[in-house]
């Protein structure tokens, strides 16, 4: 029982970090970034290069893994986003198309076979039986400070007030004389940086390969859909229900289903509840 | 006089808000309604609880004296009231005799796929609301705000309508598109139609409407003929903020 | 019924089918079998486009309707030996149902969301398939072995083009009735349909019927040929991307592009085999449909078109008219 109450909670803290890059570029602009799960390969690969082949220090990967993140939303929403001017279903299915480019792309370089990341901070620690991973700790503890400091930008800081006018209204925001341009500009590099940090971890918590955008994805997806509208304590809190989902599932039911009920939670909430458990204004 | 729409009681709750309040009025048979209201007052919520885009919070809607709250929108067209709305909603790829197409396509599967369309009665709904033959094969985008609208009276009378709901007609046309319009409606009511319309060019409405119903915040304030209804104190001081 | 067949398109349809069929007598067998992953792509790119070319509402659970016809049809044959004249109609109505209980519920949700679900279900799908009853769905290794329908590139060639040719030209003369405006219509506003008094979610569903119903038979007769399965090479968003890519980059709701973009596509992948030989080569599919899809998003079809009508000098808008307008934008 403290096992899975200890391992739910690091793993929530993991997928809150994961969803919650994607929940921001909900909210703000209303699309679906299916290509969000491949920031978190290409951070997770940026650092594996520095930091394993390059033999950089550890820090200096993360901070340039961060940094093409960040480059890596600010290009797709210059060169993408912003050109479709805001047509759901062709960012839904060009941004699909740019993740398997992406995907192919990472093969093209790295080839297709998984690799291994090594822990980011090794040691583990025993408690009441537990074996907690200093890896996976550290990733929560982090998760924690980084939502913590999103929640801080958003709401206390003159540019995160801007971010969250313009998530409620964008033309309202505009006419307020907010520069949407600059916010849609920021948000995406925010969540590409978010991105890219969450795949380090994620990277070091399961193993590196070309298709490791997909799960993310899923998950993101899942929290999006389950949590509502783009709320970031929303998705904590469904971040919390879907990793200790998972762990119960793979503790007592069998370690091969964990995905299959958040895909049946995916699922079921959707047409069941199409508003979410904290209700979205509009479907 | 026979009564073929009837609101009774008719509340409808957003959240919190209260758009419509207890709302009861009549549309006889060949008839015409104005709906008036500052912006706000809950008018086209009204036409959205008729057409059944939104379900009502509580109250009853008949039509021809049968309740129609449970059903779907298509089965209310289906059952002869169609709407217009405030901002035109063309098939922004198709042309004008197509769009007019899809208002007149039977709701069956197996009729669109094998009748034909009646390309003669297109071309008369087009004519009717006065698009010319070159315009014919135009899209939405080569069109004027004043050609929307038409387009969208077309396709809602392609519907075969027995009662028009009439979201701001007139807004956005040109003098000339408002006289043709009215020109129009006029015509339509000739022929028995049954009309609410809603606007706020007052100067335009007065000559097509037998009768006004003034509502604000979602209560009506005022019914009766169109010049008692704007001569009353409590419509003038929330509609003109006199 | 609206004028469907004029002189001009039957003679084409005509001349599509001779020029074909005498592609045997002229190619090797190497080319014929790279022209029947062509038609089964084909098929599930008309499949797709049926739906979401048209309406809106984007598949990423294509690969999930082609998977039940596939599996059932499969274990059918395989596992309890029944003939294939039973099993492969057996997987399509399989298809069809069981894409529709599932979907049914989807479909009253909005378009973003309902890319979503069927993404959900088709990993859904590939995750249970390695769980559940393994003994019949052979696990994570898929099935192989597979009774095949007829032997040889020739035979199969015929199959496989006889099955396209006449899905292609039965869902080209639906989508030219009235029907195909009412789907196109939805794609563009589906409120203002349902305002013309149309039951919007019967037309969907009968959509999504035929489209599964396509998916069904492609699925079916393709396993059939290739005699073997495995779930990571059909519940896979590469085979997902294909299949959008194709219909996408041959022209959306045309039914002839998505046919003509699969052409395309495969063949593209053949010629770049010495070059590119792994998964690689989506990286270069990929880069050509994006830029496809955002600069020219009514594909290679409508090209075509323009370069014909710029060609006779006739003015490039009229083709609005014969090749229908693209739904998926």
């Amino acid at each position: 029982m403290t096992q899975v109450l200890i391992q739910g909670l690091m793993l929530s803290g993991l997928y809150a970090l994961i969803a919650v890059g994607f929940t921001l570029i909900f909210s703000v602009g209303r699309v679906l970034n299916l290509a969000y799960g491949a920031y978190l390969m290409l951070g997770a690969y940026v650092y594996y290069y520095l930091v394993q082949s390059l033999h950089m220090p550890k820090i200096a990967g993360m901070v340039l893994a961060i940094a093409v993140g960040a480059l890596a939303g600010w290009l797709k929403y210059k060169l993408l986003v912003k050109r479709l001017n805001g047509d759901a279903v062709a960012i839904e299915i060009s941004t699909l198309i740019l993740a398997v480019v992406l995907q192919s792309g990472v093969v093209l370089i790295f080839n297709d076979s998984s690799k291994i990341l090594l822990p980011i901070v090794n040691g583990i620690t025993r408690f009441d039986g537990v074996t907690i991973t200093h890896n996976l700790l550290t990733a929560s503890i982090m998760s924690w400070l980084i939502l913590g400091g999103l929640l801080y930008f958003i709401r206390y800081t003159h540019m995160g007030r801007a971010i969250q006018a313009v998530s409620m209204d964008t033309k309202g925001a505009q006419i307020s004389g907010v520069d949407t341009e600059q916010v849609n500009q920021l948000t995406w590099m925010i969540s590409g940086a978010l991105g890219a940090i969450a795949g380090v971890f994620f990277a070091s918590y399961t193993q590196l390969s070309p298709s490791m955008w997909v799960t993310p994805l899923i998950i993101a997806v899942a929290v999006v859909i389950v949590g509502g509208i783009g709320s970031i304590v929303g998705s904590l809190i469904v971040a919390h229900i879907i990793g200790f989902m998972e762990i119960s599932v793979s503790t007592f039911i069998g370690a091969e289903l964990r995905g299959v009920f958040t895909m049946l939670l995916i699922i079921g909430v959707l047409v069941i509840m199409p508003k979410g458990l904290f209700g979205r204004e509009e479907l | 006089m026979s009564v073929v729409l009837e609101l009774n009681k008719v509340v409808k709750r957003f959240g919190g808000i209260t758009a419509v309040n207890e709302l009861s009025f009549n549309v006889n048979k060949g008839e015409s309604l104005a709906l008036l209201g500052p912006n706000g007052a809950g008018k086209t919520t009204i036409f959205s609880l008729i057409m059944g885009e939104h379900r009502q919070t509580s109250g009853s809607i008949k039509l021809r004296g049968e309740e129609i709250s449970k059903l779907g929108t298509h089965k209310r067209i289906n059952n002869g009231i169609s709407r217009t709305y405030q901002v035109p909603r063309p098939f922004n790829e198709l042309n004008v005799l197509e769009n007019i197409r899809v208002g007149m396509m039977p709701d069956s599967i197996m009729d669109m796929i094998w009748k034909k369309s009646d390309e003669k009665l297109e071309k008369k709904l087009a004519d009717n609301v006065g698009f010319s033959s070159k315009e014919y094969y135009r899209t939405p985008s080569e069109l004027s705000m004043g050609d929307l609208r038409k387009l969208e009276l077309a396709r809602t009378l392609a519907t075969n309508p027995e009662i028009m709901l009439l979201d701001e007609v007139f807004a956005g046309l040109t003098v000339g598109e408002i006289e043709h319009m009215s020109q129009l409606l006029h015509e339509k009511r000739k022929e028995g139609m049954t009309f609410v319309i809603v606007s706020h060019d007052l100067r335009s409405l007065e000559p097509l409407v037998d009768r006004a119903v003034a509502m604000t915040f979602g209560h009506q304030i005022a019914e009766g003929s169109f010049i008692d209804v704007m001569a009353d104190e409590e419509v003038r001081a929330s509609y003109l903020g006199e | 019924m609206e004028k469907i067949f004029t002189t001009r398109s039957i003679l084409l349809w005509i001349l599509f089918a001779v020029v074909m069929c005498a592609i045997p007598f002229l190619a090797g067998k190497g080319f014929l079998r790279i022209c029947i992953q062509a038609f089964f792509l084909a098929i599930y790119a008309m499949s797709w486009d049926v739906l979401s070319g048209r309406t809106g509402y984007v598949s990423f659970g294509h690969p999930f309707l082609v998977g039940i016809g596939t599996y059932a049809t499969a274990i059918l044959s395989y596992r309890f030996d029944m003939p294939l004249i039973a099993s492969i109609p057996l997987g399509i109505l399989a298809t069809m149902i069981g894409g529709t209980i599932l979907f049914l519920p989807a479909l009253r949700i909005k378009e973003t969301y309902f890319a979503l679900v069927t993404l959900a279900f088709m990993e859904l799908i590939y995750q249970l398939t390695q769980v559940v009853r393994p003994d019949l769905t052979g696990g994570t290794r898929g099935i192989s072995g597979i009774e095949s329908i007829t032997t040889g590139a020739i035979n199969n060639y015929y199959l496989s083009f006889g099955l396209m040719f006449i899905i292609a030209f039965s869902l080209w003369a639906l989508m030219r009735t009235r029907l195909g405006n009412a789907l196109s219509a939805i794609g563009m506003n589906e409120e203002a349909v349902k305002g013309c008094g149309i039951n919007t979610t019967k037309l969907k569903l009968f959509a999504f019927l035929v489209s599964a119903l396509v998916a069904g038979i492609g699925g079916a007769f393709s396993v059939h040929y290739f005699g073997s399965l495995a779930p990571r090479n059909l519940f896979d968003i590469n085979f997902l991307f294909t299949i959008i890519v194709a219909a996408l980059i041959g022209g959306s709701s045309t039914i002839i592009g998505p046919m003509i973009g699969a052409l395309f596509l495969t063949f593209l992948l053949e010629y770049l085999r010495p070059w590119v030989p792994g998964t690689e080569r989506f990286f270069i599919y990929g880069i050509v449909a994006l830029l496809l899809y955002m600069y020219r998003p009514s594909g290679i079809y409508a090209i075509f078109w323009e370069v014909v009508d710029k060609f006779k000098g006739k003015n490039a808008s009229s083709i609005k008219d014969s090749t229908s307008i693209q739904g998926v934008k």
